[in-house]
């Protein structure tokens, strides 16, 4: 009779345990469901312009938004991230939550296919391969309703692709050598006024730089540098380098000097001993330094308007500004949408392709 | 190989003086260790020794010769440290290669020499590793090898086993120790572990505070040691230390009087190792207060007339209960006394009950 009695309350003990264990379950699976709300709440304000953005980028034709595409599109993409949202709390293991979400979107990008596919073209991208795309548009626009309307000359966008690059290139390389060497000093040798010049580094990144309009203009002027991609590349590496210096000086603070005074006693000199031993532990670094200054200067747009008054001299930032605010493109949109799409696809690679080492910077860039 | 010798040796960082005339002679071959508890300047010496550090003041010889301002590079030592030191983004061998790299040594008597030194601390298995892949044993050994690849005039070994667990470390020690013998190169070890130092060097260098405290070997240190620093600093469990006067031969510790032969009269601190004391029949009254169990050898702590005294008796049972009523015996012989005013052994002084 006793061990009957022992045995029920042991039953009675196990299904206790496991309405404790359902409960955990159910908490676990409620938390994982509150976090994907906030992040969908979060990134919608952002997704949304941008999916706009591309859907009128492969649409839009020269009269106007096509609601043909845009409605049907967001009709598709809304239910389809509400039901990965729900799918994310309803999954019970990893694996079934994967299967979900990708039958979810395969069907979602199947309907999207069907119903807006054949409404995409690529004629907005014209402007790639031809020059005159505006005098085109003009032409169309002034005959219809602005007689006497004279059309605004653009560059080859190739050459506004040019300059962003030559800019954006040419300061992360001065930026990411200089930093370089600078934040190595930095961290390695003790001098007066250490910390101090370290604080004052900063303050000057805190300035917005636009403040310096004036100053800088009239500086270029009398170093008669005005209307060249060189003056940019100047005032960007000034505006970033404090900054890049400071992290790059985290970078190396993290590499022990037992490794470099390794390397002096193994034969090398102190310049071989940075160049062999220690700049390869901050490679990770430079390249998050370096993804960050040309991003910086590919958008850079108020120093390039007003150091530069030829079209010769524009950037991907200027081309777009004028693409948008002309008059006749402004009905294009598109073109405009075309534009923005090619202007942001260099940020989006290099992003994508070093999110792992800008992710690192977060983490040992701080450590100053 | 080389001797060493520093000459009259300062040191100092900014107004910190971190070694005050350092004199001491390494003969060619031989293995000594900077023995000292941190801060001691032990490390600095080495990094001197290494050319990484300049001294402020004397010389420092390398086979009588002053090589003070000789780069690091120049001076072909080999070093290990505490924290391997490894480059990480280079493998194993590329590791062991790079200081024959730098020395431009000929690609076919670089690799034999690689594969000596591998072979030597038996990483040849290891060669086309990272070292974040290896753990930390094969690391130090990879550090050995990369420090022995060069054929150093001079081995220079920091904290070298700090970061091994006890088991390895024992291992390690003994494989040094051999290895150091049968190449014969002269080693400097650094290190705060007293068994470290006993074990592995011919000679210790005991050193507080930027000063060679006493030279000697392990039996030197560990018997006749020359102040209360290093009396107190060598040997675990601790030794015994009891202040107290003398006054016309007879020493007062606590409650207690003692004899003591030839002690001059003064403030006087009496010292003895535990392993020196006894339990038995005759001597101190006291009562043990606590039982620590430590392998091969039972601590007793016991309560006497001159004070709380650490008893060390052979045997892995304890064969006494905490409170029982005891008497602590002790050999003339193994008494040590210092000075209170300059912390010195004098030389002579025994007590005894």
């Amino acid at each position: 009779m006793a061990d009957v009695a022992s045995l029920a309350a042991a039953a009675q003990g196990q299904e206790h345990w496991d309405r404790l264990a359902a409960r955990s379950a159910r908490e676990r699976r409620m938390r994982r469901g509150f976090l994907y709300v906030f992040l969908i709440l979060a990134s919608l304000p952002v997704m949304v312009p941008y999916f706009w953005l591309g859907t009128l980028a492969f649409s839009a034709h020269l009269s106007g938004v096509d609601t043909r595409v845009l409605w049907p599109s967001i009709f598709i993409l809304v239910p389809s991230v509400l039901l990965t949202w729900l799918w994310a709390i309803a999954a019970r293991t990893p694996r079934q939550a994967l299967i979900g979400w990708a039958v979810i979107w395969v069907v979602a990008i199947a309907i999207f296919a069907v119903v807006v596919g054949p409404s995409l073209h690529l004629g907005n991208f014209r402007f790639l391969y031809n020059p005159n795309f505006n005098a085109e548009n003009e032409n169309i626009v002034a005959a219809e309703d602005n007689p006497g309307f004279s059309a605004t000359s653009f560059p080859w966008v190739w050459t506004a692709f040019a300059n962003s690059l030559i800019i954006a290139g040419g300061a992360t390389l001065i930026v990411i050598i200089v930093a370089s060497l600078a934040g190595y000093y930095i961290s390695r040798f003790q001098y007066r006024f250490r910390t101090t010049s370290l604080a004052a580094m900063l303050i000057l990144h805190a300035f917005p730089a636009t403040v310096l309009l004036i100053p800088i203009f009239i500086l270029m002027w009398q170093l008669g540098l005005l209307n060249t991609l060189f003056a940019i590349v100047l005032v960007i590496v000034g505006i970033e380098l404090p900054f890049a210096v400071f992290i790059m000086k985290g970078f190396f603070d993290a590499v022990p000097w037992e490794i470099e005074m390794s390397a002096l006693t193994d034969g090398a000199t102190r310049r071989q001993a940075f160049f062999k031993v220690v700049l390869p532990q901050v490679v990770n670094g430079m390249i998050a330094v370096s993804v960050f200054v040309f991003i910086r200067g590919w958008e850079e747009f108020v120093f390039v308007l007003v150091l530069s008054t030829q079209q010769a001299k524009w950037t991907m930032s200027l081309y777009t500004f004028f693409v948008v605010e002309e008059n006749s493109l402004g009905v294009d949109y598109g073109l405009v949408s075309a534009v923005a799409v090619f202007y942001i696809l260099p940020s989006f690679v290099l992003y994508t392709l070093a999110q792992k080492y800008l992710l690192q910077m977060t983490v040992s860039g701080v450590k100053g | 190989m080389a001797s060493i010798e520093f000459r009259h040796i300062q040191k100092s960082f900014g107004a910190v003086d971190v070694i005050h005339d350092m004199n001491l002679t390494i003969d060619d071959g031989e293995f000594v260790a900077l023995l000292g508890p941190s801060g001691c300047g032990k490390s600095t010496s080495l990094f001197m020794l290494a050319g990484i550090y300049l001294p402020s003041g004397g010389d420092l010889l390398f086979d009588g010769h002053r090589v003070n301002e000789v780069e690091a590079r120049d001076r072909n030592v080999g070093i290990v440290f505490q924290s391997y030191a490894l480059y990480p983004h280079l493998s194993v061998r590329e590791n062991i290669r790079f200081p024959l790299r730098l020395k431009k040594v000929p690609a076919a008597e670089a690799e034999r020499r690689i594969a000596e030194a591998a072979e030597l601390v038996q990483i040849a298995e290891l060669m086309e590793r990272r070292p974040s892949a290896l753990s930390g044993g094969q690391q130090q050994r990879v550090a050995l090898a990369r420090a022995l690849v060069k054929d150093p005039t001079l081995l220079l070994l920091d904290e070298p086993l700090s970061n091994l667990d006890a088991t390895l470390r024992l291992t390690m020690r003994t494989e040094i120790k051999s290895l150091q013998e049968r190449l014969g190169v002269t080693t400097v070890l650094v290190t705060h572990d007293q068994i470290e130092a006993t074990t592995m060097a011919d000679r210790i260098i005991c050193m507080r505070d930027g000063r060679i405290e006493q030279i000697g070997s392990s039996d030197d240190l560990y018997l006749r040691p020359k102040s209360l620093f290093v009396a107190s600093f060598i040997g675990s469990p601790p030794i015994n230390l009891i202040e107290g006067q003398v006054e016309n031969g007879r020493l007062t510790l606590g409650e207690c009087t003692l004899s003591a032969g030839n002690a001059p009269i003064g403030e006087v601190t009496a010292g003895i190792r535990p392993e020196h004391l006894t339990i038995g029949e005759e001597g101190l009254p006291g009562r043990i207060v606590q039982i620590e169990p430590m392998g091969r050898e039972i601590l007793y702590v016991v309560d006497t007339g001159i004070g709380q005294l650490r008893v060390l008796e052979p045997g892995s049972t304890a064969t006494h209960r905490s409170g029982e009523q005891v008497s602590i015996g002790f050999a003339e012989d193994n008494t040590l006394v210092f000075d209170n005013v300059n912390g010195e052994r004098i030389a002579d002084a025994r007590f005894s009950l």
